[in-house]
């Protein structure tokens, strides 16, 4: 444990520049008092932080704490759940995304997700799977869908390796090249935010460092919130980072929000540091 | 691993795995006998039911050959006995009634798994499947005494004011009304609980996380049914039809009921006519010698058909299942 924080450490000691959240710059994302509860019972609650606009931030916290169901409100998937309740205000690009003039398919194809389990669509080819988006949304003409399929897997570093076969049934890949074409599959609707709930945690370890290095690359483009089990992983490539935490009441809660230099060296809650530290959870 | 893929393990099995490499048997009491008894009864009483029956339809199958699956006259009791007019009516009732049962089954499973609120889903779910409860010979009553008259007041004349429709459909006005479209429309309201309880847990299983995914890339919840559920399911929904197509083939006293039991063999679905089943129903009473040979005959081919696409049935569903726990 103690090397792995001193590895921690390290990697984060590479960033030059200290980064306050007062000047991270544009917002993409804005949580205002943030709160979902199923059926009366509150699952998380005041979550009050800014995404800031082409960086990593990171969700993380102990089973339970709330993270996924947190990330899930950010493109509006409870509505699907009967008894869920989302209060509180969530902006995109000062669009309230419940609330404001925004379609709730619209709000999908500008804030994406990539889930825990790749789950690309066993009916469909790797080709089609990347393009369904831009046809869920109408786009019909083939040079457009071809153009976009091309260039969401070389953002996905996936164009190489399935270039040869488009028409091949994504069942037919790795797990971690499934992953891949799903991350390929939500770019290609060329979203704002993309929202990846765990996404490594069904890959192993090699894959899992592949679509690290992916995220690495594609903050330049997308905004990308993440929820994690793994602190280092956390550490490794997030910017800035929340903490959430289970309250007496089982409800989670965020505890604190920072940049991921601050959280894992500095932070101002001594919860949050006995959890970096891995005194529990 | 899934449930499915848990070997399983009887007791022998067990008991090998306990004691060493060999099973060993330890105790064989009454009961075990018990079962070996019902165990072998069981196999003989299959052996001899299915034994006997090919063995009484032998007689025909010597002497008139094909001529059973493709003549057209059915004389009793010395013959010829022809059945193509059952097996033809057979064809008939059961596709339109497939037609019908797909139709509106599917839309009724697609609706008790998306769009009915939670609370009334079970109960909604239980109405539909109890359908199947009800004997089918109230059914066939139901048809003869309501439907009936419905279909000859507002239905065949409304067939009948379509251009070529007398080449299809006869002229109306037989008496009772009886014809193969009254027991297609039976035998489809018939089958539709079959159909609609198997598509409903085939789309139910459908992993959730699709459908997040699909919504997710901004699908609109119609698209996400018609584009990512049902192609994900369409091997158990094609499974749930030949199940549907199996009870239609083989129902047997609503269709004697309503179809008129009349062993013409024509494609005129406003006048009567019959299927095997129901052939076998209505002229076994009276028939002897060889009749009941060709009877047999005609029941040797029905059952076959019968195993056979519950096979079918079986193979899909289970190739489904498969399918998802891949996913």
């Amino acid at each position: 444990m103690e090397q792995e924080i001193e590895i921690m450490t390290e990697i984060k000691s590479e960033t030059t520049q200290v980064v306050t959240p007062a000047v991270r710059g544009a917002i993409a994302m804005q949580l205002n008092n943030v709160a979902v509860a199923f059926h009366g019972r509150v699952a998380v609650r005041d979550c009050t932080f800014d995404v800031a606009k082409n960086r990593v931030t990171s969700l993380i916290g102990p089973s339970g704490s709330g993270k996924t169901t947190l990330l899930r409100a950010l493109n509006r998937l409870h509505d699907l759940t009967p008894g869920a309740k989302v209060s509180g205000q969530i902006s995109l690009e000062g669009t309230d995304i419940y609330r404001g003039n925004l379609t709730v398919t619209e709000l999908r194809t500008r804030v994406g997700m990539v889930f825990q389990r790749p789950n690309p669509f066993p009916t469909m080819s790797i080709y089609d799977n990347v393009v369904s988006g831009l046809r869920f949304n109408g786009i019909k003409k083939k040079a457009l869908l071809d153009e976009s399929a091309e260039a969401s897997l070389r953002s996905a570093a996936l164009w190489d390796s399935v270039s040869s076969r488009l028409k091949v049934a994504a069942s037919n890949l790795s797990g971690g090249e499934q992953q891949r074409l799903c991350i390929a599959r939500a770019l290609a609707l060329d979203p704002e935010v993309l929202l990846m709930d765990e996404p490594t945690s069904a890959l192993d370890p090699i894959a899992t460092l592949h679509i690290e290095e992916l995220m690495k690359t594609l903050k330049s483009r997308v905004t990308v919130v993440i929820v994690t089990h793994n602190m280092q992983q956390a550490a490794r490539i997030s910017d800035d980072c929340a903490f959430l935490l289970m309250g007496e009441d089982r409800a989670g809660e965020l505890i604190e929000f920072d940049t991921t230099e601050k959280i894992f060296n500095n932070p101002d809650d001594s919860r949050t540091l006995d959890y970096t530290l891995g005194r529990f959870g | 691993m899934s449930v499915d893929q848990i070997p399983n393990a009887g007791l022998l099995e067990y008991e090998a795995v306990m004691v060493g490499d060999k099973p060993t048997v330890t105790s064989r009491t009454w009961y075990h006998w018990l079962l070996l008894t019902a165990v072998i009864l069981f196999a003989a009483v299959s052996v001899g039911f299915v034994g006997t029956i090919f063995w009484s339809s032998f007689p025909t199958w010597a002497h008139h050959g094909f001529t059973l699956l493709t003549g057209k006259g059915w004389v009793s009791p010395d013959g010829p006995f022809g059945g193509l007019a059952m097996i033809t009516g057979t064809l008939e009732t059961s596709l339109i009634a497939l037609v019908i049962a797909v139709i509106i089954g599917l839309g009724t499973a697609i609706s008790i798994v998306f769009f009915i609120p939670r609370r009334f889903r079970t109960v909604v779910a239980t109405l539909v499947e109890l359908l199947a409860a009800i004997p089918s010979v109230v059914y066939g009553l139901w048809g003869l005494l309501v439907i009936a008259p419905w279909m000859e007041v507002t239905v065949n004349p409304w067939l009948n004011s379509w251009p070529f429709a007398k080449g299809i459909f006869g002229s109306p006005g037989q008496e009772f009304g009886t014809s193969l479209l009254l027991a297609s429309v039976v035998l489809g309201i018939m089958i539709l609980p079959t159909f609609v309880a198997i598509s409903r847990e085939v789309i139910a299983v459908v992993p959730q996380d699709l459908m997040e995914a699909s919504l997710s890339l901004g699908a609109t919840r119609w698209q996400m049914i018609r584009q990512v559920v049902l192609p994900t399911a369409k091997i158990g929904l094609l499974g749930a039809t030949f199940l549907a197509l199996a009870r239609a083939t083989g129902e047997t006293v609503a269709v004697a009921l309503v179809a008129g039991s009349v062993a013409n063999a024509q494609f005129h679905l406003l006048y009567p006519g019959t299927s095997i089943a129901a052939w076998i129903a209505t002229e076994f009473g009276e028939s002897q010698g060889k009749e009941i040979s060709a009877l047999m005959a005609l029941g040797v081919l029905l059952m076959l058909v019968n195993v056979c696409l519950a096979l079918i049935s079986r193979a899909l569903v289970n190739r489904q299942r498969r399918i998802l726990a891949k996913v």
